[in-house]
Protein backbone atom coordinates (compact mmCIF):
# COMPACT_ATOMS: atom_id res chain seq x y z
CA UNK A 1 0.00 0.00 0.00
CA UNK A 2 1.84 3.05 -1.58
CA UNK A 3 -0.61 5.61 0.85
CA UNK A 4 -1.29 4.23 4.41
CA UNK A 5 -5.69 3.10 4.59
CA UNK A 6 -6.64 4.16 7.66
CA UNK A 7 -4.82 6.40 10.51
CA UNK A 8 -3.87 4.91 13.30
CA UNK A 9 -7.09 3.44 15.32
CA UNK A 10 -8.23 5.08 18.58
CA UNK A 11 -10.18 3.26 21.33
CA UNK A 12 -14.44 3.93 20.83
CA UNK A 13 -15.92 3.06 24.18
CA UNK A 14 -19.53 3.43 25.21
CA UNK A 15 -20.70 3.85 28.96
CA UNK A 16 -24.00 3.22 30.32
CA UNK A 17 -25.13 4.07 26.49
CA UNK A 18 -29.34 4.72 26.50
CA UNK A 19 -30.18 6.13 23.31
CA UNK A 20 -33.36 5.60 20.86
CA UNK A 21 -36.53 7.70 19.52
CA UNK A 22 -38.46 10.71 19.88
CA UNK A 23 -36.83 10.51 24.18
CA UNK A 24 -38.51 6.57 24.19
CA UNK A 25 -35.03 4.62 24.59
CA UNK A 26 -34.70 1.71 21.92
CA UNK A 27 -31.04 0.45 23.74
CA UNK A 28 -30.15 0.74 27.42
CA UNK A 29 -27.58 -0.06 29.58
CA UNK A 30 -24.59 -0.28 27.10
CA UNK A 31 -21.15 -0.62 28.04
CA UNK A 32 -18.76 -2.18 25.00
CA UNK A 33 -15.24 -1.18 23.76
CA UNK A 34 -13.60 -1.41 20.71
CA UNK A 35 -9.77 -1.71 20.57
CA UNK A 36 -7.30 -0.73 17.20
CA UNK A 37 -6.20 -3.66 15.21
CA UNK A 38 -9.35 -5.59 15.90
CA UNK A 39 -12.57 -6.66 14.76
CA UNK A 40 -15.59 -6.28 17.41
CA UNK A 41 -18.88 -7.35 16.20
CA UNK A 42 -22.64 -6.77 17.22
CA UNK A 43 -25.05 -9.90 16.44
CA UNK A 44 -28.95 -10.08 17.68
CA UNK A 45 -32.08 -11.13 16.69
CA UNK A 46 -33.98 -8.23 14.12
CA UNK A 47 -35.32 -5.25 15.71
CA UNK A 48 -32.89 -5.85 19.13
CA UNK A 49 -31.45 -1.94 18.19
CA UNK A 50 -27.97 -2.80 16.64
CA UNK A 51 -28.74 -0.39 14.16
CA UNK A 52 -29.73 2.08 16.88
CA UNK A 53 -26.67 1.80 18.60
CA UNK A 54 -24.79 2.20 15.76
CA UNK A 55 -26.49 5.52 15.20
CA UNK A 56 -26.31 6.77 18.83
CA UNK A 57 -22.41 5.81 18.69
CA UNK A 58 -21.99 8.29 15.56
CA UNK A 59 -24.52 11.27 16.31
CA UNK A 60 -27.64 10.42 13.96
CA UNK A 61 -29.69 8.89 16.94
CA UNK A 62 -29.85 10.87 20.74
CA UNK A 63 -28.00 9.38 23.02
CA UNK A 64 -30.47 9.60 26.31
CA UNK A 65 -28.02 8.33 28.94
CA UNK A 66 -24.32 7.34 29.66
CA UNK A 67 -21.27 8.68 27.11
CA UNK A 68 -19.59 7.78 24.06
CA UNK A 69 -15.62 8.61 23.85
CA UNK A 70 -13.04 8.01 21.03
CA UNK A 71 -9.70 7.96 22.42
CA UNK A 72 -10.11 10.72 24.41
CA UNK A 73 -12.36 12.84 23.05
CA UNK A 74 -16.39 12.74 24.11
CA UNK A 75 -18.48 12.55 20.96
CA UNK A 76 -21.43 11.78 22.57
CA UNK A 77 -24.63 13.64 20.45
CA UNK A 78 -21.63 15.21 18.59
CA UNK A 79 -23.31 16.70 15.51
CA UNK A 80 -22.42 13.39 12.91
CA UNK A 81 -20.18 15.66 10.43
CA UNK A 82 -18.20 16.72 13.27
CA UNK A 83 -17.63 12.89 14.14
CA UNK A 84 -17.07 12.23 11.10
CA UNK A 85 -13.97 14.76 11.14
CA UNK A 86 -13.06 13.22 14.82
CA UNK A 87 -11.93 10.20 12.41
CA UNK A 88 -14.78 7.66 12.82
CA UNK A 89 -16.10 6.33 9.77
CA UNK A 90 -19.65 5.01 9.51
CA UNK A 91 -21.48 2.91 7.17
CA UNK A 92 -25.12 2.92 7.40
CA UNK A 93 -27.25 -0.31 6.78
CA UNK A 94 -29.28 0.94 4.24
CA UNK A 95 -28.65 4.30 1.92
CA UNK A 96 -25.24 3.53 2.49
CA UNK A 97 -24.29 5.78 -1.40
CA UNK A 98 -25.53 8.71 -3.50
CA UNK A 99 -27.10 7.00 -6.06
CA UNK A 100 -27.49 9.96 -8.28
CA UNK A 101 -23.62 11.20 -7.78
CA UNK A 102 -20.67 8.65 -9.80
CA UNK A 103 -18.44 6.45 -8.13
CA UNK A 104 -16.22 9.15 -8.20
CA UNK A 105 -17.83 11.83 -6.84
CA UNK A 106 -19.36 9.66 -4.30
CA UNK A 107 -15.27 9.28 -3.12
CA UNK A 108 -14.61 12.95 -3.26
CA UNK A 109 -17.79 13.25 -1.08
CA UNK A 110 -16.02 11.09 1.33
CA UNK A 111 -13.43 13.71 1.13
CA UNK A 112 -14.87 16.67 1.34
CA UNK A 113 -12.92 17.01 4.14
CA UNK A 114 -9.92 17.06 3.09
CA UNK A 115 -7.62 19.63 0.77
CA UNK A 116 -8.46 19.29 -3.01
CA UNK A 117 -5.16 18.30 -3.33
CA UNK A 118 -5.23 15.47 -1.33
CA UNK A 119 -8.16 14.16 -2.52
CA UNK A 120 -6.98 12.69 -5.48
CA UNK A 121 -4.14 10.85 -3.87
CA UNK A 122 -6.90 9.68 -1.48
CA UNK A 123 -8.89 8.16 -4.34
CA UNK A 124 -6.23 6.12 -5.45
CA UNK A 125 -5.23 4.81 -2.16
CA UNK A 126 -9.07 3.44 -1.98
CA UNK A 127 -8.57 2.02 -5.58
CA UNK A 128 -5.78 0.46 -4.34
CA UNK A 129 -7.96 -1.54 -1.97
CA UNK A 130 -10.84 -2.00 -3.84
CA UNK A 131 -9.70 -2.16 -7.41
CA UNK A 132 -13.00 -3.22 -8.76
CA UNK A 133 -14.20 -0.03 -8.71
CA UNK A 134 -11.77 1.39 -10.83
CA UNK A 135 -13.50 0.44 -13.97
CA UNK A 136 -16.84 2.34 -12.94
CA UNK A 137 -15.53 6.06 -11.85
CA UNK A 138 -18.46 7.41 -14.00
CA UNK A 139 -20.87 5.24 -13.41
CA UNK A 140 -23.91 6.58 -10.83
CA UNK A 141 -23.85 4.70 -7.94
CA UNK A 142 -26.93 3.81 -7.84
CA UNK A 143 -26.43 1.61 -11.03
CA UNK A 144 -23.75 -0.61 -8.95
CA UNK A 145 -24.19 -4.25 -8.05
CA UNK A 146 -24.67 -5.00 -4.04
CA UNK A 147 -21.22 -6.05 -3.88
CA UNK A 148 -19.98 -2.75 -5.78
CA UNK A 149 -22.10 -0.53 -3.71
CA UNK A 150 -20.86 -1.47 -0.57
CA UNK A 151 -17.37 -1.58 -1.76
CA UNK A 152 -18.23 2.34 -3.09
CA UNK A 153 -19.51 3.10 0.72
CA UNK A 154 -16.64 1.94 2.59
CA UNK A 155 -14.19 3.13 -0.02
CA UNK A 156 -16.45 6.49 0.98
CA UNK A 157 -15.36 6.58 4.75
CA UNK A 158 -11.88 5.09 3.74
CA UNK A 159 -11.56 8.75 1.92
CA UNK A 160 -10.84 10.11 5.39
CA UNK A 161 -8.72 7.56 6.81
CA UNK A 162 -10.59 7.14 9.87
CA UNK A 163 -9.64 5.91 13.07
CA UNK A 164 -12.55 4.03 13.47
CA UNK A 165 -14.69 1.95 11.27
CA UNK A 166 -18.65 1.70 12.51
CA UNK A 167 -19.94 -0.72 9.84
CA UNK A 168 -23.66 -1.69 9.87
CA UNK A 169 -24.14 -5.09 8.42
CA UNK A 170 -22.25 -4.69 5.52
CA UNK A 171 -23.09 -8.11 4.05
CA UNK A 172 -26.30 -7.84 3.74
CA UNK A 173 -28.20 -8.78 0.61
CA UNK A 174 -25.02 -9.96 -0.40
CA UNK A 175 -24.12 -13.53 -2.40
CA UNK A 176 -22.49 -15.71 0.44
CA UNK A 177 -19.25 -15.56 -1.66
CA UNK A 178 -19.01 -11.46 -1.79
CA UNK A 179 -20.33 -11.52 1.43
CA UNK A 180 -17.18 -13.80 2.58
CA UNK A 181 -14.88 -12.01 0.65
CA UNK A 182 -15.77 -8.85 2.08
CA UNK A 183 -15.97 -9.97 5.32
CA UNK A 184 -12.06 -11.75 5.60
CA UNK A 185 -10.51 -10.28 3.05
CA UNK A 186 -11.42 -6.41 3.19
CA UNK A 187 -13.05 -5.65 7.02
CA UNK A 188 -10.54 -7.79 8.52
CA UNK A 189 -7.94 -5.93 6.28
CA UNK A 190 -8.88 -3.06 8.04
CA UNK A 191 -8.33 -4.28 11.17
CA UNK A 192 -4.84 -5.81 10.36
CA UNK A 193 -4.08 -2.43 9.30
CA UNK A 194 -4.73 -0.98 12.36
CA UNK A 195 -7.76 0.31 12.22
CA UNK A 196 -10.60 -0.03 15.40
CA UNK A 197 -13.57 -1.94 13.57
CA UNK A 198 -16.81 -1.84 15.29
CA UNK A 199 -19.04 -3.96 13.11
CA UNK A 200 -22.81 -5.43 12.97
CA UNK A 201 -23.34 -8.78 11.35
CA UNK A 202 -26.66 -11.04 11.40
CA UNK A 203 -25.37 -13.94 10.46
CA UNK A 204 -23.24 -15.15 13.80
CA UNK A 205 -21.21 -17.89 12.38
CA UNK A 206 -19.42 -15.33 9.97
CA UNK A 207 -19.30 -12.96 12.84
CA UNK A 208 -17.30 -14.76 14.95
CA UNK A 209 -15.18 -16.17 12.06
CA UNK A 210 -13.43 -12.78 11.91
CA UNK A 211 -14.05 -11.16 15.33
CA UNK A 212 -11.57 -10.59 18.21
CA UNK A 213 -14.63 -10.33 20.34
CA UNK A 214 -18.40 -10.21 19.86
CA UNK A 215 -21.23 -8.51 21.77
CA UNK A 216 -24.70 -10.26 21.51
CA UNK A 217 -27.50 -7.84 21.79
CA UNK A 218 -31.25 -8.36 22.75
CA UNK A 219 -34.20 -5.94 23.61
CA UNK A 220 -31.80 -3.62 23.59
CA UNK A 221 -29.06 -4.48 26.01
CA UNK A 222 -26.29 -6.37 25.86
CA UNK A 223 -26.97 -9.69 27.08
CA UNK A 224 -24.30 -11.77 26.11
CA UNK A 225 -20.66 -11.12 25.13
CA UNK A 226 -17.26 -12.48 24.91
CA UNK A 227 -14.53 -13.79 22.03
CA UNK A 228 -15.73 -16.26 19.48
CA UNK A 229 -13.81 -19.20 21.50
CA UNK A 230 -15.93 -18.50 24.52
CA UNK A 231 -19.74 -18.35 22.66
CA UNK A 232 -18.97 -21.22 20.89
CA UNK A 233 -18.71 -22.97 23.89
CA UNK A 234 -21.84 -21.23 25.40
CA UNK A 235 -24.95 -23.24 25.34
CA UNK A 236 -27.14 -20.44 24.98
CA UNK A 237 -25.55 -18.65 22.10
CA UNK A 238 -25.24 -22.14 19.90
CA UNK A 239 -28.93 -22.92 20.83
CA UNK A 240 -29.79 -19.41 19.76
CA UNK A 241 -27.54 -18.13 17.18
CA UNK A 242 -25.40 -21.55 15.92
CA UNK A 243 -28.10 -24.17 16.30
CA UNK A 244 -30.18 -23.31 13.40
CA UNK A 245 -33.40 -23.67 12.34
CA UNK A 246 -36.03 -21.78 14.39
CA UNK A 247 -34.43 -21.51 17.51
CA UNK A 248 -31.79 -19.26 15.05
CA UNK A 249 -34.03 -16.49 15.33
CA UNK A 250 -34.83 -16.09 18.96
CA UNK A 251 -37.15 -13.21 18.41
CA UNK A 252 -38.97 -14.11 15.46
CA UNK B 1 -43.89 31.89 -36.52
CA UNK B 2 -44.13 34.78 -33.96
CA UNK B 3 -45.95 32.53 -31.32
CA UNK B 4 -42.77 30.22 -31.73
CA UNK B 5 -40.17 33.03 -30.76
CA UNK B 6 -42.51 34.30 -27.89
CA UNK B 7 -42.59 31.07 -26.81
CA UNK B 8 -38.82 30.80 -27.00
CA UNK B 9 -38.69 34.00 -24.92
CA UNK B 10 -41.31 32.23 -22.25
CA UNK B 11 -39.06 29.11 -22.08
CA UNK B 12 -35.87 31.19 -21.50
CA UNK B 13 -37.48 33.29 -18.90
CA UNK B 14 -39.19 30.03 -17.20
CA UNK B 15 -35.88 28.12 -17.45
CA UNK B 16 -34.33 30.71 -15.04
CA UNK B 17 -37.18 30.40 -12.57
CA UNK B 18 -36.91 26.37 -12.83
CA UNK B 19 -33.26 25.71 -12.39
CA UNK B 20 -33.97 28.18 -9.00
CA UNK B 21 -37.21 26.37 -7.48
CA UNK B 22 -36.04 22.63 -9.09
CA UNK B 23 -33.10 23.42 -7.07
CA UNK B 24 -34.18 25.01 -4.11
CA UNK B 25 -36.67 21.96 -3.87
CA UNK B 26 -34.10 19.23 -4.27
CA UNK B 27 -31.92 20.43 -1.69
CA UNK B 28 -33.90 22.31 1.03
CA UNK B 29 -36.62 19.83 0.62
CA UNK B 30 -39.26 22.86 0.92
CA UNK B 31 -41.31 23.24 -2.07
CA UNK B 32 -41.84 26.69 -2.16
CA UNK B 33 -44.81 27.28 -3.51
CA UNK B 34 -44.10 31.42 -2.42
CA UNK B 35 -41.58 31.32 -5.39
CA UNK B 36 -43.84 33.01 -7.42
CA UNK B 37 -44.63 35.84 -5.12
CA UNK B 38 -40.77 36.57 -4.45
CA UNK B 39 -40.43 36.66 -8.40
CA UNK B 40 -42.97 39.52 -8.74
CA UNK B 41 -41.60 41.26 -5.15
CA UNK B 42 -37.78 41.11 -6.87
CA UNK B 43 -39.00 42.41 -10.31
CA UNK B 44 -41.09 45.67 -8.33
CA UNK B 45 -37.67 46.39 -6.72
CA UNK B 46 -35.72 46.29 -9.70
CA UNK B 47 -38.80 48.61 -11.23
CA UNK B 48 -38.07 51.15 -8.42
CA UNK B 49 -34.30 51.50 -8.38
CA UNK B 50 -35.27 51.66 -12.35
CA UNK B 51 -37.10 54.54 -11.49
CA UNK B 52 -34.90 56.34 -9.83
CA UNK B 53 -32.70 56.93 -13.15
CA UNK B 54 -30.97 54.22 -12.78
CA UNK B 55 -30.11 51.57 -16.23
CA UNK B 56 -32.64 48.67 -15.72
CA UNK B 57 -29.89 45.86 -16.74
CA UNK B 58 -27.86 47.53 -13.40
CA UNK B 59 -31.40 47.75 -11.66
CA UNK B 60 -31.70 44.15 -12.19
CA UNK B 61 -29.14 43.32 -9.45
CA UNK B 62 -31.57 45.27 -6.83
CA UNK B 63 -33.88 42.46 -7.22
CA UNK B 64 -31.11 39.39 -7.70
CA UNK B 65 -30.64 40.72 -4.28
CA UNK B 66 -34.33 41.06 -3.14
CA UNK B 67 -35.19 37.34 -4.22
CA UNK B 68 -32.21 36.23 -2.64
CA UNK B 69 -32.27 37.86 0.43
CA UNK B 70 -36.06 37.13 1.12
CA UNK B 71 -35.78 33.76 0.33
CA UNK B 72 -33.08 33.59 3.24
CA UNK B 73 -35.49 35.07 5.48
CA UNK B 74 -38.24 32.91 4.20
CA UNK B 75 -36.39 29.59 5.44
CA UNK B 76 -34.51 30.90 8.14
CA UNK B 77 -37.57 32.05 10.17
CA UNK B 78 -40.49 30.28 8.82
CA UNK B 79 -39.58 27.30 7.33
CA UNK B 80 -37.00 26.28 9.59
CA UNK B 81 -38.71 26.37 12.12
CA UNK B 82 -41.51 24.52 10.92
CA UNK B 83 -40.02 22.14 9.77
CA UNK B 84 -37.46 21.18 12.92
CA UNK B 85 -41.17 21.02 14.72
CA UNK B 86 -41.02 17.41 12.91
CA UNK B 87 -44.78 18.08 10.84
CA UNK B 88 -45.75 16.33 8.30
CA UNK B 89 -44.19 17.52 4.95
CA UNK B 90 -47.72 19.24 3.99
CA UNK B 91 -47.58 21.90 6.33
CA UNK B 92 -44.66 23.52 5.19
CA UNK B 93 -46.30 23.03 1.82
CA UNK B 94 -49.41 24.26 3.02
CA UNK B 95 -47.42 27.98 5.07
CA UNK B 96 -45.72 28.52 1.87
CA UNK B 97 -49.02 29.23 0.38
CA UNK B 98 -49.92 31.38 2.66
CA UNK B 99 -46.79 33.05 1.96
CA UNK B 100 -47.61 33.35 -1.43
CA UNK B 101 -50.68 35.05 -0.45
CA UNK B 102 -49.16 37.60 2.00
CA UNK B 103 -46.30 38.19 -0.67
CA UNK B 104 -48.34 38.89 -3.62
CA UNK B 105 -51.53 41.08 -2.10
CA UNK B 106 -48.73 42.46 0.94
CA UNK B 107 -47.03 44.03 -2.18
CA UNK B 108 -50.35 45.11 -3.89
CA UNK B 109 -51.51 46.93 -0.66
CA UNK B 110 -47.52 48.81 -1.39
CA UNK B 111 -47.88 49.17 -4.66
CA UNK B 112 -51.09 50.00 -6.09
CA UNK B 113 -53.52 47.80 -8.11
CA UNK B 114 -52.17 49.53 -11.41
CA UNK B 115 -50.02 48.03 -14.20
CA UNK B 116 -46.07 49.42 -14.52
CA UNK B 117 -43.16 49.55 -16.76
CA UNK B 118 -39.43 49.83 -16.86
CA UNK B 119 -38.02 53.16 -18.63
CA UNK B 120 -36.49 51.48 -21.21
CA UNK B 121 -37.63 50.02 -24.76
CA UNK B 122 -37.39 46.43 -26.40
CA UNK B 123 -33.94 47.78 -27.95
CA UNK B 124 -34.13 47.85 -31.61
CA UNK B 125 -34.69 44.51 -33.45
CA UNK B 126 -32.84 41.64 -34.98
CA UNK B 127 -33.46 39.17 -37.59
CA UNK B 128 -32.71 36.25 -36.20
CA UNK B 129 -32.51 32.03 -37.64
CA UNK B 130 -35.95 33.39 -39.36
CA UNK B 131 -37.36 35.16 -36.01
CA UNK B 132 -37.58 38.21 -35.36
CA UNK B 133 -36.48 39.16 -32.15
CA UNK B 134 -35.88 42.73 -29.87
CA UNK B 135 -32.53 42.96 -28.18
CA UNK B 136 -34.36 42.60 -25.05
CA UNK B 137 -35.05 39.14 -26.05
CA UNK B 138 -31.58 38.55 -27.01
CA UNK B 139 -30.38 39.34 -23.79
CA UNK B 140 -32.70 37.74 -21.89
CA UNK B 141 -31.80 34.64 -24.11
CA UNK B 142 -28.15 35.34 -23.11
CA UNK B 143 -28.89 35.37 -19.53
CA UNK B 144 -30.71 32.42 -19.88
CA UNK B 145 -27.61 30.57 -21.56
CA UNK B 146 -25.26 31.81 -18.90
CA UNK B 147 -27.26 30.92 -16.15
CA UNK B 148 -27.58 27.21 -17.47
CA UNK B 149 -24.23 26.60 -17.78
CA UNK B 150 -23.82 28.53 -14.77
CA UNK B 151 -25.30 26.39 -12.53
CA UNK B 152 -24.21 23.09 -14.45
CA UNK B 153 -20.45 24.28 -13.36
CA UNK B 154 -21.69 25.18 -9.96
CA UNK B 155 -22.99 21.67 -9.62
CA UNK B 156 -20.72 19.29 -11.63
CA UNK B 157 -17.27 21.15 -11.69
CA UNK B 158 -17.43 23.04 -7.60
CA UNK B 159 -17.08 21.44 -3.97
CA UNK B 160 -20.23 23.59 -3.29
CA UNK B 161 -21.91 21.92 -6.44
CA UNK B 162 -21.37 18.97 -5.19
CA UNK B 163 -22.36 18.87 -1.99
CA UNK B 164 -25.55 20.52 -2.57
CA UNK B 165 -25.72 17.55 -4.86
CA UNK B 166 -24.89 15.13 -2.13
CA UNK B 167 -27.18 16.83 0.71
CA UNK B 168 -30.11 16.50 -1.96
CA UNK B 169 -29.58 13.02 -2.45
CA UNK B 170 -28.80 11.69 1.03
CA UNK B 171 -28.40 14.72 3.41
CA UNK B 172 -27.84 11.87 6.68
CA UNK B 173 -24.81 10.62 4.38
CA UNK B 174 -23.60 14.04 4.04
CA UNK B 175 -23.75 14.66 7.31
CA UNK B 176 -21.66 11.32 7.78
CA UNK B 177 -19.14 12.15 5.65
CA UNK B 178 -18.66 15.54 7.44
CA UNK B 179 -20.75 18.28 5.08
CA UNK B 180 -22.15 20.85 7.30
CA UNK B 181 -25.80 20.03 5.83
CA UNK B 182 -27.12 23.40 7.16
CA UNK B 183 -25.00 25.85 5.99
CA UNK B 184 -25.47 23.91 2.37
CA UNK B 185 -29.15 24.36 2.66
CA UNK B 186 -28.63 28.28 3.49
CA UNK B 187 -26.63 29.00 0.66
CA UNK B 188 -29.05 26.97 -1.14
CA UNK B 189 -31.66 29.91 -0.50
CA UNK B 190 -29.31 32.54 -1.39
CA UNK B 191 -28.37 30.62 -4.92
CA UNK B 192 -32.11 29.60 -5.81
CA UNK B 193 -33.36 33.08 -4.48
CA UNK B 194 -30.65 34.97 -6.39
CA UNK B 195 -32.05 32.74 -9.31
CA UNK B 196 -35.64 33.49 -8.59
CA UNK B 197 -35.22 37.60 -8.42
CA UNK B 198 -33.35 37.04 -11.50
CA UNK B 199 -35.97 35.16 -13.30
CA UNK B 200 -38.86 37.61 -11.83
CA UNK B 201 -37.37 41.28 -13.04
CA UNK B 202 -36.57 39.46 -16.53
CA UNK B 203 -40.35 38.10 -16.52
CA UNK B 204 -41.39 41.34 -16.20
CA UNK B 205 -39.24 42.97 -18.54
CA UNK B 206 -40.29 40.67 -21.08
CA UNK B 207 -44.14 40.92 -20.43
CA UNK B 208 -43.49 45.04 -20.83
CA UNK B 209 -46.16 45.92 -18.41
CA UNK B 210 -46.48 44.28 -15.07
CA UNK B 211 -48.59 44.48 -11.67
CA UNK B 212 -48.54 43.09 -8.31
CA UNK B 213 -50.69 40.04 -9.18
CA UNK B 214 -48.54 39.11 -12.34
CA UNK B 215 -46.88 36.39 -11.45
CA UNK B 216 -49.84 34.77 -9.51
CA UNK B 217 -50.61 31.76 -11.50
CA UNK B 218 -46.48 31.05 -12.82
CA UNK B 219 -46.54 28.59 -9.95
CA UNK B 220 -48.62 26.22 -12.62
CA UNK B 221 -45.56 26.85 -15.04
CA UNK B 222 -43.05 26.11 -12.48
CA UNK B 223 -44.97 23.40 -11.61
CA UNK B 224 -45.22 21.73 -14.59
CA UNK B 225 -41.79 22.45 -15.95
CA UNK B 226 -40.22 21.15 -12.72
CA UNK B 227 -42.03 18.00 -13.13
CA UNK B 228 -41.93 17.62 -16.71
CA UNK B 229 -38.10 17.42 -16.39
CA UNK B 230 -38.00 15.36 -12.96
CA UNK B 231 -37.91 17.34 -9.59
CA UNK B 232 -34.61 18.05 -8.87
CA UNK B 233 -32.88 17.43 -12.18
CA UNK B 234 -31.51 20.75 -13.67
CA UNK B 235 -31.01 19.59 -16.58
CA UNK B 236 -34.35 18.51 -16.96
CA UNK B 237 -35.50 21.56 -15.76
CA UNK B 238 -34.17 23.33 -18.76
CA UNK B 239 -36.05 20.47 -21.05
CA UNK B 240 -39.08 21.02 -18.90
CA UNK B 241 -39.56 24.91 -18.90
CA UNK B 242 -38.59 24.75 -23.04
CA UNK B 243 -41.16 22.50 -23.59
CA UNK B 244 -43.88 24.31 -21.21
CA UNK B 245 -42.69 27.57 -22.80
CA UNK B 246 -43.32 26.48 -26.44
CA UNK B 247 -46.33 24.50 -25.66
CA UNK B 248 -47.84 27.20 -23.78
CA UNK B 249 -47.59 30.24 -26.23
CA UNK B 250 -47.90 28.05 -29.63
CA UNK B 251 -51.25 26.88 -28.10
CA UNK B 252 -52.25 30.09 -26.91
CA UNK B 253 -51.49 31.26 -30.47
CA UNK B 254 -53.78 28.61 -32.08
CA UNK B 255 -56.35 28.40 -29.18
CA UNK B 256 -56.47 30.87 -26.76
CA UNK B 257 -54.17 33.20 -24.92
CA UNK B 258 -56.61 32.37 -21.67
CA UNK B 259 -56.07 28.81 -21.56
CA UNK B 260 -52.55 29.08 -21.08
CA UNK B 261 -51.50 27.93 -17.88
CA UNK B 262 -54.60 25.47 -18.44
CA UNK B 263 -52.34 23.81 -21.15
CA UNK B 264 -49.30 23.65 -18.26
CA UNK B 265 -51.57 22.54 -15.77
CA UNK B 266 -52.62 19.31 -18.31
CA UNK B 267 -49.66 18.32 -18.73
CA UNK B 268 -48.81 18.54 -15.29
CA UNK B 269 -51.71 16.23 -14.52
CA UNK B 270 -50.82 14.36 -17.21
CA UNK B 271 -47.02 13.56 -16.39
CA UNK B 272 -48.29 12.79 -12.64
CA UNK B 273 -49.87 10.07 -13.85
CA UNK B 274 -47.20 8.50 -16.19
CA UNK B 275 -44.23 9.73 -15.18
CA UNK B 276 -44.03 11.27 -11.22
CA UNK B 277 -40.11 11.12 -11.23
CA UNK B 278 -39.87 13.08 -14.79
CA UNK B 279 -38.66 12.47 -18.18
CA UNK B 280 -35.29 12.55 -16.94
CA UNK B 281 -35.76 11.89 -13.41
CA UNK B 282 -35.21 7.91 -12.12
CA UNK B 283 -37.69 6.76 -9.43
CA UNK B 284 -35.66 7.16 -6.47
CA UNK B 285 -33.74 3.99 -4.80
CA UNK B 286 -33.74 3.28 -0.96
N1 LIG C 1 -36.57 6.06 13.09
C1 LIG C 1 -37.17 5.28 14.03
N2 LIG C 1 -38.16 5.77 14.79
C2 LIG C 1 -38.76 5.00 15.73
N3 LIG C 1 -38.43 3.72 15.97
C3 LIG C 1 -37.44 3.17 15.24
C4 LIG C 1 -36.76 3.91 14.23
N4 LIG C 1 -35.82 3.12 13.66
C5 LIG C 1 -35.93 1.93 14.30
N5 LIG C 1 -36.89 1.94 15.25
C6 LIG C 1 -37.26 0.85 16.14
O1 LIG C 1 -36.19 0.52 16.97
C7 LIG C 1 -36.09 -0.87 17.16
C8 LIG C 1 -34.71 -1.34 16.84
O2 LIG C 1 -34.45 -1.11 15.47
P1 LIG C 1 -33.02 -1.30 14.82
O3 LIG C 1 -33.08 -0.87 13.43
O4 LIG C 1 -32.01 -0.65 15.70
O5 LIG C 1 -32.85 -2.87 14.93
P2 LIG C 1 -31.75 -3.82 14.28
O6 LIG C 1 -31.24 -4.69 15.37
O7 LIG C 1 -30.75 -3.02 13.54
O8 LIG C 1 -32.62 -4.67 13.28
P3 LIG C 1 -32.21 -5.31 11.86
O9 LIG C 1 -31.45 -6.55 12.15
O10 LIG C 1 -33.52 -5.61 11.23
O11 LIG C 1 -31.42 -4.30 11.11
C9 LIG C 1 -37.17 -1.50 16.28
O12 LIG C 1 -38.26 -1.85 17.10
C10 LIG C 1 -37.55 -0.40 15.34
O13 LIG C 1 -38.90 -0.49 14.98
MG1 LIG D 1 -30.16 -2.89 11.61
Amino acid sequence: MSVELSKKGLVLTATGLAAGYDGRAIVSGITIEATPGKVFSIVGPNGSGKSTLLKSLVGVVKVLEGSVKVGDTSITNMPPEEVAKIGVGYVPQIDDVFPPLSVKENLEIGGYLLKRSEIHERIDAVLEFFPRLKVMMTRKAGKLSGGERKMLAMGRVLMLSPSVLVLDEPTANLAPMVATQLLEEYIRGFANFGSTVLLVEQRAKAALRISDHTYVLGGGRVVLEGAPSDLENNPIFVESFLGGGAAARPKE
Amino acid sequence: MSSFGFGLISAAVLAIATVGFTMQFAVTNVLNLAYGSIMINSAFVTYYVNEHGVNAWVALVGGVLTGAIASWLLNRFVYTPFQKRNLAPITVVIVSLGIDLIGTFGLQAIVGGGYVSFTQNQGREYHFAGLLLSSLQLIVMGICVAVLVGVHGLLKYTRLGKAMRATSANKNLARNSGIKTQFIISTTWLISGALCGLAGTVFAMNAGVFEATSAQLYIVLLLAAMFLGGPGEPYGAMFGALTIGLATEVSAAYINPDYKDVIAFIALIVMLMFRPFGIFGSEKTN
